[in-house]
């Protein structure tokens, strides 16, 4: 009787531990209890996706979210998230200089040969300055050779790293999309932790071919850019999932005594809006509140966790 | 030749049934099952299905699975065991290979485990029935080795079976299936050879459709579910009900949305008369108390 091929039923990698060898499983009440700075129970990371979307991005395999999703020539997409770059994150650099916030900038590196007004103006403001790739119509996949993959990372580290020189340790693949190269070409370019996996809270080590990366949280299921874009939510559904996450991780790290991370994903081009920016004062302004929390760059907190989890 | 309509059961007005009564005169049996999964990074295809909406490695798909597994699940078990509701777990059975820590902690708390095939990634869609069996077969051997458990219920991974597995599904001593999702109460379910029952599950009253497919806020999620129960606690003063409360700790267990389960289990258990139970548990008391009068009035033509 026909049916699937016979190896639909072989599990080649059906073993302890995870189905491949980037990183080896861990729960979280296993991972090893942090201290954050001043016994900080939350350290706060503000992760801004600067994003540059070109009208004339591939539409395959799929779109990244945000993308053009109108025909070509799409102004309405185009215009919409350059407003960001151009608008709304000076309102965010705004609002977290107001109140001594820092804040990660997860920056397609094109943005630093397009802008570079806007290039001083992070600097100006102590930014930290993530890789997220070139710009948001290069996405990482298996259908990318490897040879063009290597060079859209070398390229992209170039670029920002001509402007921002060695700081530039973090990467994040754009849509949290990534070719089974990806990572090993990343620590190949002399990145040091990685923001693509949204699989916990905590940092882990991930191992490639080319040297280790640390895998720092950043979620895509609470984010601005999902919740507000891509599921259509209003923006307080959005503050306000942000500060009942942070009040869980808080109660978190009373009970264990171990350090947690609030990674807080916002997109210029959303929540910089002026009918948005309101919502996201009141939100850090409910964070803050909250008290006994460390205000970090994902930087800062990868090279605090390393510190207490040597090897 | 296709199939025009599952055919599995009959027709039950809501109206006129027997009476269903639970132990200790609960009105309610609730019971929460949440789905405990390992989606694979490089799956095999299969021709009804593609595994991953994104080319092979979906790590966006993969990842946000992980976390599951990772700390979803913990912070998911922990808020029941706070409020003293068992799990009866949807269980990808290779999570006893890959993660045995996690059926451990099952274990320690009284859950049941039954199957929901291997992996989520591996479809039943196009297996023959030799197939299919020796997936049950495995499955209730792997959950037999790593829990003591004998395997008594059923949800195909993705709710992805064929035309017969649910008459495989009885002849391999499966007692209770939860592909089908036709009824707030359990019912019997007609096969070729062997005995099955129905009971109920949800994809209404189910994390991944409502947060995940119909972008529900958390607040509002849990407004859902207190809306069911509240419906079901009601009418089971006539005739006991049953109440599903599927979850997967990829989605229920993120920092934002725990709560919501709080939420909704601290309202549960302040209600006197349910019954909180396992799918195992439902099944054998329906089957002991009831199956047989709902068969009699069935072939009475449900007078």
């Amino acid at each position: 009787m026909k049916g699937l091929p016979e190896d639909y039923l072989h599990y080649p990698r059906r073993q302890r531990g995870m189905d491949h060898d980037i990183y080896p499983f861990r729960a979280l009440p296993a991972a090893k209890p942090v201290t954050w700075p001043n016994g900080a129970r939350v350290a706060l990371c503000i992760a801004v996706h600067m994003g540059h979307f070109p009208m004339d991005m591939p539409l395959k395999p799929f779109i990244a979210p945000g993308g053009m999703e109108r025909p070509y020539p799409s102004y309405w997409d185009y215009t919409l998230r350059d407003y960001g770059n151009r608008i709304g994150v000076y309102r965010l650099m705004k609002s977290l200089a107001a109140r001594s916030l820092p804040a990660t900038a997860l920056l397609s590196a094109v943005l630093a040969r397009r802008y570079p007004a806007l290039m001083d103006d992070l600097a100006s403001a102590q930014w930290e300055i993530s890789c997220a790739g070139l710009d948001m119509g290069r996405l990482h996949h298996s259908g990318v050779p490897l040879d063009e993959e290597r060079a859209t990372v070398q390229e992209a580290a170039s670029l920002l790293r001509a402007r921002f020189g060695t700081a530039v340790r973090g990467w994040h693949s754009p849509a949290h999309s990534e070719s089974s190269h990806t990572l090993r070409l990343v620590a190949e370019a002399g990145f040091s932790f990685t923001t693509g996996w949204a699989n916990d809270d905590m940092p882990y080590v991930m191992t490639t071919d080319a040297g280790r990366l640390i895998c720092m949280p950043l979620s895509q299921d609470l984010s601005d850019q999902r919740m507000l874009h891509q599921q259509h939510l209003a923006t307080e559904d959005f503050t306000n999932s942000i500060l009942t996450a942070h009040e869980t991780l808080d109660r978190e790290a009373q009970e264990t005594g171990s350090g947690r991370i609030l990674v807080v994903p916002v997109t210029p081009w959303l929540m910089g809006v002026p009918h948005r920016i309101r919502a996201f004062n009141a939100m850090l302004d409910g964070i803050m509140a909250r008290g006994s929390i460390w205000p970090a760059s994902m930087g800062q907190i990868a090279d605090h966790w390393r510190a207490q989890n040597p090897g | 030749m296709t199939l025009s309509e599952p055919g599995h059961y009959d027709y039950m007005p809501w109206r006129r049934r027997p009476r269903i009564t639970w132990p200790n005169g609960a009105r309610i049996a609730f019971w929460v099952a949440p789905n405990i999964e390992h989606y694979e990074l490089d799956p095999p295809p299969n021709a009804r299905r593609m595994p991953w909406p994104r080319p092979q490695p979906d790590v966006l798909g993969y990842s946000w699975r992980d976390y599951g597994n990772r700390v979803g699940f913990w912070r998911m078990a922990d808020i029941m065991a706070r409020h003293g509701v068992r799990g009866s777990v949807s269980l990808n059975v290779a999570v006893c290979d890959h993660y045995p820590e996690i059926i451990e902690r099952c274990c320690v708390l009284d859950w049941e485990l039954f199957s929901h095939g291997t992996y989520n990634t591996r479809y039943f869609y196009g297996m023959n029935e030799d197939q299919q069996r020796a997936v049950i077969r495995e499955n209730r051997e792997t959950i037999k080795r790593a829990s003591g458990q004998e395997l008594d219920g059923w949800l195909t991974p993705a709710i992805s079976n064929d035309e017969t597995t649910q008459h495989l599904l009885a002849e391999e001593g499966i007692k209770y299936t939860l592909d089908m999702l036709h009824d707030d109460q359990p019912t019997p379910i007609r096969v070729r050879s062997g005995h099955l029952i129905s009971i109920p599950y949800s994809l209404e009253i189910n994390d991944v459709p409502l947060l995940a497919m119909r972008n529900t806020p958390p607040e509002r999620f849990a407004a859902i579910c207190k809306a069911q129960f509240d419906q079901l606690y009601e009418e089971g003063a006539e005739s006991g009900t049953v109440m599903c409360m599927p979850l997967h700790p990829f989605l229920i267990g993120q920092p934002h949305r725990i709560k919501a389960l709080d939420d909704v289990l601290r309202h549960v258990v302040r209600h006197d008369k349910v019954w909180l139970a396992t799918g195992r548990e439902i099944a054998a008391w329906y089957t002991e108390h009831h199956l047989a009068e709902a068969q009699s009035w069935i072939a009475a033509g449900s007078p």
